[in-house]
């Protein structure tokens, strides 16, 4: 076994590193006062190849793997969640599934545009009454000749305001729940999209979370993702990988509020000594900084499994669940040791830990997670 | 056309260094590496070169260290040079600035490099004599602290740095060596795809025995930390008392009030 990053991973990791340290962390703060990521950052992440990491060169894509996927998210998010997220939505979100099940017809038209960061990707599962439920799927589609006609809504669509490209669920028969889903690939900038509203939000403040009403829009035939009626198993092969994401996303979450509880834990001074010599404080680190190792162990592994093409649906799960727990624990003890600071915005402790609890939330709630993992233990 | 660019691998300067067990250099155990500040200056400037000058142009880096100067290597390459040359030697660090020089100018003797760029020196020894060194073994045209470069037809326009914010300007024919100074530009980041097309760069390993005929003429003799500075004097009593205490000192320990 090796538990080493290979050489050219840790290539990857410090020019990923280099970049955020200078082009992201400086903006961050605000980033989340502005509820929203600068679209020149937007660019420069995608001219650093951000935005397409494991897809083929041949689709405009960077052609390395998951785990330099992973090593993507895991650094920007170190310094920024929302930015994270945005990479890891239209990543694996949006060109996984069009990588995954699209025709080389559909790879070749979308793919590039997202590669490069032309578009930005969604993924259109989530509705009012279908969260955990994909199955209760209400946008309901018609076929019209060569068209596919789609109505309903659809809600917090992370990456929804960027009007790029979307990945969309929408069932024929509600009576048949998921087995009546199919999906479809869709350019947001079509008549009959109409964004409702960007919500506000405790945290990830510089990340789109968009609430969609569909009124007859209509996409060519050819948009159909994948065999028609087999859309719930689009989303659940795409929700598996993104999995992997957002474990990165809260990993990183989790490293940036370590690594200034641990800075600060040094410097501030009380009762003639640095903080940092109590037991109390020591005690947290240590517990702080296990989570986290533990978080990147199953990550890193989740990523590799997949990159060997082996089954990695419960280590998806897995890593998801415990790296996102570890974001909140992580951010929430990190604004302890930083006291009254921690509790004032220019410290950042305070905006990681309203960062982070949306990681055990979205892609699968940990509940949904704990089913998942259950299930394959009993299977 | 062909170029060289010359990297090292040094610690991250915010590490905290102890001794090896010999005391003549530190401990590399934990240390984090990456490539020495000027030497990206370095291959930044080279990289341009090489971008300017088109396909009949080659740009090889080199490095001389343990494997893990690879991953600097594959940093330079991912930056654009076009290939590279790993010189092994896990005693690298044990080399004086004489021998590391030997070690390139044996390599680039017969290769014919129009322009050689290294760093205006390493961020851990920081002798500033490798470059210099290399320029005189194979008996060419050498200027350093270079912070602005232009090539034309044969012809190096270098702007220096001296003391005092002084800048001066060099002309050199090629074949020439330049140090480069921070200041001279900025370095590009890898982007994911050149870290991926840098990944089938060839990348030739040469043992250090095939390049080494030199004997130090400096070893380092002992490596330490600077001594502990005193904590400090407190000094107690009434304002008078401490008024003299304090003028004794100052007469004691300095020249104020001499």
């Amino acid at each position: 076994m090796n538990f080493e990053l290979s050489q050219d991973h840790k290539v990857l990791q410090s020019a990923v590193r280099d970049f955020v340290e200078k082009e992201i962390k400086p903006i961050a703060i605000k980033i989340d006062e502005d509820h929203m990521i600068p679209d020149a950052l937007v660019v420069k992440m995608a001219e650093m190849g951000f935005l397409g990491s494991y897809f083929p060169e041949e689709y405009g894509g960077a052609g390395l793997d998951m785990l330099s996927y992973a090593i993507v998210v895991e650094e920007v998010s170190k310094a920024c969640g929302s930015s994270g997220v945005l990479i890891s939505a239209h990543t694996s979100l949006c060109s996984g599934p069009i990588y995954t099940f699209g025709t080389e017809e559909q790879k070749k038209k979308w793919l590039p545009a997202l590669n490069t960061g032309e578009k930005i990707g969604c993924f259109m599962l989530t509705e009012p009454n279908a969260g955990s439920d994909a199955g209760g799927t209400m946008t309901m589609y018609r076929r019209e000749g060569d068209e596919y006609v789609i109505n309903g809504s659809k809600t917090f669509i992370t990456n929804g305001g960027y009007l790029g490209t979307a990945v969309l669920f929408a069932s024929h028969d509600r009576s048949l729940k998921h087995k009546g889903i199919s999906a479809f690939i869709v350019d947001l900038q079509s008549p009959g999209v109409t964004i409702l509203k960007n919500e506000n939000k405790m945290g990830i403040r510089g990340s789109y979370t968009t609430a969609f009403a569909l009124d007859d829009l209509r996409i060519p035939a050819e948009n159909l993702l994948g065999v028609e009626g087999k859309g719930f198993n689009v989303a659940m092969d795409t929700l598996n990988g993104g999995r992997i994401g957002i474990a990165s996303q809260a990993l990183g979450i989790a490293e940036g509020a370590f690594e200034r509880a641990l800075a600060y834990s040094k410097e501030r001074k009380q009762f003639d000594q640095a903080i940092c010599e109590f037991q109390a404080i020591q005690f947290k680190l240590a517990d702080m900084w296990t989570s986290i190792e533990t978080s990147k162990l199953l990550t890193y592994r989740a990523a590799c499994l997949k990159d060997a093409k082996k089954s990695y649906t419960m280590e998806s799960a897995m890593c998801k669940m415990h790296a996102s727990e570890t974001a909140t624990f992580v951010t929430k003890e990190a604004m302890q040791i930083h006291g009254g600071y921690g509790y004032i915005a220019d410290y950042e402790v305070e905006r990681m830990y309203r960062d982070a609890k949306i990681t055990e939330i979205y892609e699968g709630t940990n509940e949904v997670q704990r089913v998942v993992i259950s299930k394959l233990l009993l299977s | 056309m062909k170029l060289l660019v010359c990297i090292k691998q040094v610690p991250d300067l915010e590490s905290r260094f102890k001794p090896n067990s010999e005391g003549v250099w530190y401990n590399e155990t934990d240390l984090a590496f990456r490539m020495n500040e000027y030497d990206e200056y370095a291959v930044e400037q080279a990289v341009q070169l090489r971008e300017k000058m088109g396909d009949g142009c080659e740009l090889t880096v080199l490095s001389i260290g343990p494997d893990r100067v690879v991953e600097a290597i594959k940093k330079s390459l991912a930056m654009g040079c076009d290939n590279a040359v790993h010189v092994q030697d896990s005693a690298a660090s044990s080399k004086d600035p004489w021998q590391i020089a030997s070690i390139i100018s044996a390599y680039a003797k017969d290769k014919g490099f129009d322009v050689i760029f290294t760093g205006m020196q390493s961020q851990d020894r920081g002798s500033a004599q490798v470059g210099v060194t290399v320029a005189e073994q194979l008996g060419i045209a050498c200027t350093t602290t270079v912070v602005g470069f232009v090539y034309d037809n044969g012809t190096i326009t270098a702007r220096r740095e001296l003391e005092g914010g002084i800048k001066a300007a060099v002309k050199l024919n090629t074949p020439a060596l330049v140090t480069c100074q921070l200041g001279l530009n900025i370095p590009r980041y890898p982007t994911l795809p050149n870290i991926m097309k840098a990944k089938k760069k060839e990348i030739v390993a040469i043992p250090v025995a095939d390049l080494l005929n030199e004997a130090p003429l400096a070893a380092t003799t002992s490596f330490h930390p600077p001594a502990k500075k005193g904590g400090g004097i407190v000094l107690e009593g009434d304002v008078g008392e401490l008024v003299d205490k304090v003028i004794a000192i100052l007469k004691d320990k300095t020249a104020v009030l001499r």
